[in-house]
């Protein structure tokens, strides 16, 4: 089930105003595809949160539009704690959409009971899917995962309906032998980086 | 070792100023979880080294540690009792210039808790104060 988005229209655009309507508890959003017209929106920052917070991708819009949107961007402050912005795309139930979801490692690699490493590559893919079913995330099985192998994108489990965009061959998550870490700390006095216009002054003399 | 540029245009650098949030490298990119600066700042390379052995003596083999700063900045400081002019000083240590928000430290392969532990460690060893920031999905 979708959640739903109250969204008013806004009239004034810029940073400015942009910056006052945050101030007021706001976030400025925009709607745009289907061929149709852009339209400038906002809606209250709690109602974003919340929204958010629940994971959802597709939501219902109701207020000034009444529609059904995908969530294509969130801007988010420097501190990842406030949305900055929204870009919603609308979307018809039936359509098929691409989007960006996150990978999750499922079962314990049989390479890391070997003492082995398992480092997580790509953390998420493109899939295509039906605007109705954005899983919130995609699993990978690594209990086969050796030490020195790797698992590519094709052993995702996709849910159904949903096909890979990105290559199949992309590298999500490997594991290897841990590397020695040397736990001395080195001086840092003595050594001097190398200059660079001194070799020019070097090749000038010859 | 400390880190430390390869190669430099120049030996010296000017003071410069630390001005606004980070704009860039604010997120968790490369691990699961992260510290972010709350405060700008010079970290220095022994500092950034510190943190390193520090954050890897509680990881052991578990898990990977990701350094997201180095320090491209030379300091010059002046030794003591001298007296003041007769130009710049020489080069005394490398920092890395944080501006708040940028993500310094990033850990992957290990949980929550782990990771909260990891950075508590680190955190101890910062100049700055510094927040655990997680992956976001959005």
């Amino acid at each position: 089930m979708s959640e739903q988005l109250n969204v008013e229209s806004r009239a004034k655009t810029g940073s400015i105003n942009a910056q006052r309507l945050r101030a007021a508890g706001m976030v400025p959003a925009n709607l745009y595809g289907h061929g149709q017209q852009p339209l400038n929106l906002q809606c209250k920052i709690d109602n974003v949160m919340s929204v958010i917070r629940h994971g959802a991708r597709v939501v219902d819009l109701a207020g000034a539009v009444q529609d059904k949107a995908m969530i294509r961007e969130l801007q988010w402050d420097t501190y990842g704690t406030t949305v900055l912005h929204i870009d919603m795309a609308r979307v018809s139930a039936d359509e098929r959409v691409t989007v960006r979801v996150p990978v999750e490692l499922k079962g314990v690699a049989a390479g890391s009971v070997d003492g082995g490493v398992v480092e997580h590559i790509v953390h998420e893919i493109e899939i295509e899917c039906a605007a109705i079913a954005i899983p919130d995330k995609v699993t990978l099985k690594i209990d086969s995962l050796k030490l020195g192998g790797h698992l590519n994108a094709d052993k995702i489990d996709l849910p159904t309906g949903a096909t890979l965009v990105d290559d199949a061959d992309l590298t999500i998550v490997h594991c290897v032998k841990p590397k020695e870490a040397s736990a001395d700390a080195g001086a840092t006095g003595g050594e001097q980086p190398e200059l660079i216009r001194k070799e020019k002054a070097a090749a000038e003399e010859e | 070792m400390a880190l430390m540029p390869k190669r430099v245009k120049h030996r010296k650098s000017q003071r410069g100023r630390i001005r606004g949030n980070a704009t860039r490298g604010t997120r968790v990119s490369y691990g699961d979880f992260g510290l972010q600066a709350l405060q700008g700042g010079w970290i220095s390379a022994q500092t950034i080294e510190a943190a390193r052995i520090s954050a890897q003596q509680y990881l052991r083999t578990e898990g990977k540690l990701f350094i997201r700063i180095f320090p491209h900045k030379s300091i010059t400081s002046k030794p003591l009792e001298t007296r003041m002019g007769k130009g710049k000083a020489e080069p005394d240590y490398w920092a890395a210039v944080v501006k708040p928000g940028q993500v310094m430290f990033e850990v992957g392969g290990v949980s929550e808790d782990a990771a909260k532990l990891c950075f508590r460690r680190l955190a101890f060893k910062m100049p700055i104060p510094v927040k655990f920031v997680k992956r976001r999905v959005m």
